[in-house]
């Protein structure tokens, strides 16, 4: 086990907060009644529930009754893009979505294109954005649902998500009244200021580990009036939306990591983009031969990806977890598949910088001393894997 | 996952790597699947391998199978080094999951083709 441990990798998941813990411990031990029961100890349940509902809502600007609590971000996900379509097929089987999209969107367009309908991926362009035109020009009478993620989970890229609201208003003002706009915010959320409203979407998924909650529970946003097939029956819970007995201690969770969320957005986007720019400063001035992955500006403020010639990421990402830095790679072998990460494959790099991807993703428990730590072990373990590669060697021309 | 003790020393404190321009005999083979790269290169003494040094492109097990390669043939007749087999090396390395096999492959081919050289 290494001395000092650094955990980078806050997009993949955060630490539960100590005073998210405190409230969750309460419910489980406290709170334990059935929230569809009558009787007292089901009343406070739903209570718990009814509270952590109207903070989720908060976060995102939305009423209290458009959040359906759901297992996670897949879920939601699932629930918003199966569900809408059954809902929608009278209308249309065409479905627009984008080529970096995470699997559990990817999946269920997949999964839609083998039952029948068609699906439009649209391509991202070399900063890692997709183009409002694109969306505009590939738009059908029979489209009914655009689903593009507002931030990507390896490069952080921010959408023009507000741009599409736009869009589809105007085309359901121009007579197309069965459009609808999803979009996956499990990166954005706690991590931007985050309104429905002025996004224009019908449908917004986030996961509550993503912002300090624990893992199990998550959100979707369904706006008023849109209409969704449930994808779990057998029970009247969220609406008639979400069947199955409700998860107190985790809804409490996220309901309190979500009040937590909006009150320290600020401080946290602050202190976050601080140190991934004191990290790619760094980075910069030590080590040579990287790509910065991913539009400059449009990006999230707590994350990097970087692609570092000559080696391989998940290399990389050994070695960088033997002296205690946890990181992420878009490398083919550390996902299990034989490609390289989709997302970074579609800014149109090569092969090789594709395996050499990192991502660093920080979070509000991180110091100054973290990123100092961190930059240290990088550029030793760069300069190892370097001396080792046979392609530094191709690179300046020692042999072929 | 979880790679055995000895694989995390090797990929901390990898042995023989680098280039060796006396070497008379060099092997550089590419895994065409998943891109990995080995580079290997040998100093045959009398039919003995007096020196051997890597240089590896790719995930982890690929980086430590030539590291490990280069001290298991050290020393040895190039018969010696010919019967090495995928499973005396992964056995070295303290085992690696099934889809990680390729690594070890890949090790046993770039010897094989460094050894060709010397017939």
């Amino acid at each position: 086990m290494p001395t000092r441990r650094v955990y980078l990798d806050n997009s993949a998941t955060t630490p539960v907060d100590s005073r998210v813990a405190t409230a969750m411990v309460r419910a489980v031990t406290e709170t334990f009644g059935n929230a569809s029961s009558v009787h007292g100890f089901g009343q406070q349940a739903r209570a718990a529930i009814d509270r952590a509902r109207r903070e989720v809502a908060a976060l995102l600007g939305a009423r209290q009754n458009e959040i359906v609590f759901t297992s996670g971000g897949t879920e939601a996900n699932n629930l918003a893009i199966r569900g809408l379509c059954e809902a929608a097929s009278s209308h249309g089987r065409h479905v627009i979505t984008s080529a970096i999209e995470h699997p559990s969107v990817a999946g269920v367009c997949s999964q839609l294109e083998k039952q029948g309908w068609q699906v439009t991926r649209l391509p991202v362009y070399a900063n890692g954005l997709v183009r409002v035109e694109d969306v505009a020009e590939v738009l059908r009478p029979e489209t009914v649902l655009i689903t593009i993620m507002l931030a990507n989970n390896e490069i952080g890229t921010i959408q023009p998500l507000r741009a599409m609201g736009a869009l589809v208003r105007e085309r359901r003002a121009a007579g197309q009244k069965h459009l609808w706009l999803h979009t996956d915010a499990v990166q954005a959320a706690g991590r931007l200021p985050l309104n429905v409203d002025e996004l224009g979407c019908d449908l917004l998924t986030i996961s509550g580990h993503k912002l300090y909650a624990p893992k199990g529970v998550g959100a979707l946003y369904v706006r008023r009036g849109v209409r969704l097939q449930g994808q779990n029956v057998g029970g009247h819970q969220e609406r008639e939306r979400r069947a199955g007995t409700e998860n107190v201690p985790g809804i409490v969770a996220f309901g309190e990591a979500a009040k937590l969320a909006r009150e320290e957005l600020n401080e946290r986007a602050q202190h976050d983009r601080a140190l991934r720019d004191k990290f790619e400063v760094q980075v910069r001035e030590r080590i040579p031969e990287v790509v910065m992955n991913g539009d400059r500006e449009q990006r999230l403020g707590h994350l990097s990806n970087i692609s570092f010639r000559f080696i391989e990421g998940e290399g990389l990402l050994i070695n960088l977890d033997l002296e205690g830095v946890a990181v992420s790679t878009g490398s083919a072998c550390s996902s299990g598949t034989l490609e390289p990460s989709p997302v970074i494959r579609a800014l149109g790099v090569d092969d090789e910088l594709a395996r050499g991807s990192i991502r660093f993703s920080f979070g509000k428990d991180n110091t100054e001393t973290d990123v100092d730590y961190a930059v240290e072990v990088l550029a030793r373990a760069v300069e190892r894997l370097r001396a080792l590669s046979p392609l530094t060697l191709v690179s300046h021309g020692l042999h072929g | 996952m979880s790679y055995s003790a000895q694989f995390k020393d090797h990929l901390a404190h990898p042995r023989n790597a680098g280039e060796l321009p006396e070497a008379n005999a060099v092997a550089d083979e590419k895994n065409p699947v998943c891109g990995d790269r080995l580079r290997l290169a040998l100093i045959v003494k009398d039919d003995r391998i007096e020196t051997a040094r890597y240089l590896a492109y790719g995930c982890p097990p690929t980086l430590v199978c030539g590291s490990v390669l280069t001290e298991l043939i050290s020393g040895k007749t190039t018969e010696e080094a010919r019967q090495l087999t995928r499973a005396d090396l992964l056995n070295a390395i303290g085992g690696l999951p099934s889809r990680k096999h390729h690594a070890a492959a890949l090790a046993i081919e770039t010897l094989n083709s460094a050894l060709a050289q010397l017939s």
